[in-house]
């Protein structure tokens, strides 16, 4: 047993986050709202210079857990960019990839890439191409419709468990900062003589979400130790992982709005960007009741390693 | 970065299961049940423990133990607990008893004690809670005062106290000074549970028999060499122990075998409940696994010497609120076979899941309540020491 990150991913995790920070933090995510351009042109440069398009996740597993701390530290400063995809799509010049709704494609942040690999969550894979400009809402700064065409060859696969674990990593980063943003807010701001934090009812708020949050990390490490260890699991692994993160992120972006009051809903605030910007990882893939669905039927099919039940894997090496 | 318990601890995984299979009936729920066999399995199955160098597994050996690491003493709680802990009684003696005397006791006691607790021949009981004591432990008012003839007389009323009817010794804390902290003044007491002047009285109650007893104690004797620690510093013991309290049941474990079990033993019924409840029992499947790997990091902390309190209690929030979700989960699936246990006509798994959510019940109640955790939880993510 080693729970410890290794060193190079926690190193890579660190240099990122003070790059973002330098480069503005989440005033990165304001700056885009306002000349799109700047994904292109800042942010793509400052993961160029990190080596994050470098990194082959497939090859390596302490790569995969730089990526996966890369995801965090973007998902921390809602980071405009679409780096799960990116570093999901393989490397090299390979198109990124995204897990889209097959009845409506669309892509965070589709219009930074000519060419997509697209696949439903079953795997199907389709070549897409934006189609438009991004949506602008609220809640989908960056997401643009996407036109599909499908595949001549379905070898060339999209990784769909790399892409559930890293959007999983993404939203832990976003569901840790909006937690610290909350306990700075409570220790802070004074009410009937005193700070918020010490009224109980508040307390138990900020456990609950505390709970949720490490719950959420200490499953994204294992998955993805998992998906290097338990090839034959990787997508029921996955999508429990993606469970978890839905119900994390409805609960502890709930109880974060909740304790902030009206000023955690102003632009100004940065949960409010945190809040709105993690909403296409959480939205455009299958949400909460759809992944429980695919979850089922997976561990129909593969089964779900634990204490007492055996994943695909290990029956296969029971069996010899 | 690595999760695998190694192929030790997986051997001793094994070795446990076939113990269980070859020694324990089938059907079996528990040392506390209105079967006396049942106490009499467990106390013969810890024996067999014992005798295999399995039932103190993690302990130095020194003190009569395996030598074990942390990681083999999880495994250990995992399987016993989620085959209904066939220790009975005596998982509190190995957890935490123990290594309080390790870490507190006289050489004398340690002497006394260690070998007798790491044999399996004793069962201890704890003497905490009182009427006016609960969540609030340092409010204890039963009363230790320095005997003329040379030790303490101890008076007052304990309650809630597991086992007491089986145990032969009590871990017991009594105040000895009356201080302006209330934390002060304690002092834990190693007493014979035959001693004069106690009675203990069983309150019948829903997780079944011998959870719950009043002890009683009316100017009980105990000699100089039953203080365990220094006199009136006994809070330092009751933290340690709370320590080890919170990590030492792998209630994931229990939920993750009767997940599995249910749905083989409902074969075709499965297919036909409801979808929302087969979705909630694949979504508890998953937060079984991530009270495993909560727990778990608490172990490494504990392997590395560093056990935090506010990750021990994340651990401890999980876990509890796993075994409730799963009890609810189950016992819906089970629809009107819910009411059964293992002494009506054919109850689904003999009876498991009812027993299960009867005792998951005071999950969030027992060594220390969700309130409580929640509190040091929030303290540490407040002061900005949560992870």
């Amino acid at each position: 047993m080693n729970l410890e990150l290794p060193d190079v991913a926690i190193d890579f995790g660190v240099a990122a986050e003070r790059a973002f920070g330098d480069a503005g933090g989440v005033d990165l995510a304001r700056r885009a709202e306002e000349r799109p351009g700047t994904r292109s042109a800042v942010v793509a440069p400052l993961l160029g210079v990190l080596g994050a398009l470098d990194l082959r996740l497939a090859d390596d597993p302490d790569a995969a857990l730089a990526g996966g701390e890369l995801c965090r530290v973007a998902g921390r400063c809602a980071l405009p960019y679409p780096v799960t995809a990116v570093l999901a799509s393989g490397g090299g010049d390979r198109p990124p990839a995204a897990i889209i709704d097959p009845l409506l494609p669309r892509a965070d942040h589709g219009d930074l890439f000519p060419r997509w690999r697209l696949a439903a969550i079953d795997g199907t894979a389709w070549d897409g191409r934006p189609e438009g400009p991004p949506l602008g809402t609220e809640l989908g700064p960056f997401v643009v419709d996407m036109a599909t065409t499908v595949r001549p060859d379905q070898g060339d696969t999209v990784d769909v468990p790399m892409l559930l674990t890293l959007a999983a990593w993404q939203t832990l980063g976003s569901l840790e900062r909006a937690l610290e943003l909350a306990v700075e807010h409570v220790n802070t701001r004074h009410q009937f003589g005193g700070p918020l934090a010490r009224f109980q009812a508040v307390q138990f708020q900020i456990a609950d979400a505390t709970v949720a949050v490490q719950s959420l990390r200490e499953l994204a490490h294992f998955t993805l130790w998992r998906l290097w260890t338990a090839p034959l699991d990787r997508l029921v692994d996955a999508l429990a992982l993606r469970a978890h993160a839905l119900e994390s992120a409805r609960d502890v972006l709930r109880t974060c709005h909740q304790l902030h009051g009206a000023l955690g809903f102003c632009d100004e605030h940065d949960l409010s960007i945190l809040s709105r910007h993690a909403q296409p990882l959480l939205r455009l893939w299958p949400g909460l009741e759809a992944t429980t669905e695919q979850l089922m039927a997976a561990i129909d099919h593969t089964g779900f390693d634990s204490l007492f039940g055996a994943g695909a894997t290990a029956r296969a090496a029971h069996d010899g | 970065m690595d999760y695998d318990l190694g192929e030790q601890a997986d051997g001793l995984r094994q070795r446990l299961r076939r113990l269980i299979e070859e020694h324990l009936p089938e059907g079996f729920l528990g040392a506390f049940t209105d079967d006396p066999e049942d106490l009499a399995i467990t106390q013969r199955f810890c024996k067999l423990l014992a005798t295999e160098g399995l039932l103190a597994k993690a302990w130095p050996a020194e003190y009569g133990g395996g030598g074990g690491s942390v990681w083999e003493q999880t495994v250990v709680r995992e399987e016993m607990w989620a085959h209904h802990e066939p220790r009975g009684p005596q998982y509190m003696g190995i957890n935490w008893v123990g290594p309080a005397i390790m870490r507190f006791g006289t050489p004398e006691q340690q002497a006394l004690h260690l070998p007798a607790i790491a044999a399996g021949d004793v069962i201890w009981c704890q003497g905490f809670s009182e009427p006016d004591a609960g969540s609030d432990l340092a409010s204890l008012t039963t009363r230790a005062t320095p005997d003329p003839a040379g030790g303490w007389r101890i008076t007052g009323q304990k309650v809630w106290t597991s086992y007491a009817l089986m145990a032969q010794w009590c871990i017991l804390a009594a105040r000895t000074a009356v201080k302006a902290a209330k934390h002060e003044g304690i002092t834990m007491f190693l007493v014979p549970m035959e001693s004069q002047g106690i009675t203990v009285r069983p309150i019948p109650n829903l997780l079944g028999p011998h959870h719950l007893n009043e002890v009683f104690l009316d100017e009980v004797s105990v000699g100089p060499d039953g203080v365990l620690g220094q006199v009136d510093h006994g809070w330092s013991v009751i933290r340690e122990a709370l320590k080890f309290e919170r990590i030492g049941i792998a209630r994931y474990a229990r939920c993750d075998r009767l997940l599995v079990l249910l749905r083989e033993a409902l074969g075709e019924r499965w297919d036909a409940l409801p979808a929302a409840l087969r979705a909630r029992w694949t979504r508890a499947r998953v937060h079984a696994r991530a009270a495993m790997v909560l727990a778990y990091r608490v172990v490494d902390a504990q392997a590395n010497g560093i056990v935090d309190d506010a990750d021990a209690s994340v651990a401890r929030v999980a876990a509890t609120l796993c075994d409730q979700e799963v009890a609810e989960v189950l016992l819906e699936a089970l629809a009107a076979q819910a009411v059964d246990d293992g002494r009506t006509r054919h109850p689904v798994l003999h009876g498991a899941v009812e027993d299960h959510w009867r005792y998951a019940q005071a999950a969030t109640v027992a060594s220390g309540t969700i309130e409580i955790q929640r509190m040091l939880v929030a303290r540490a993510a407040l002061a900005g020491e949560a992870r």
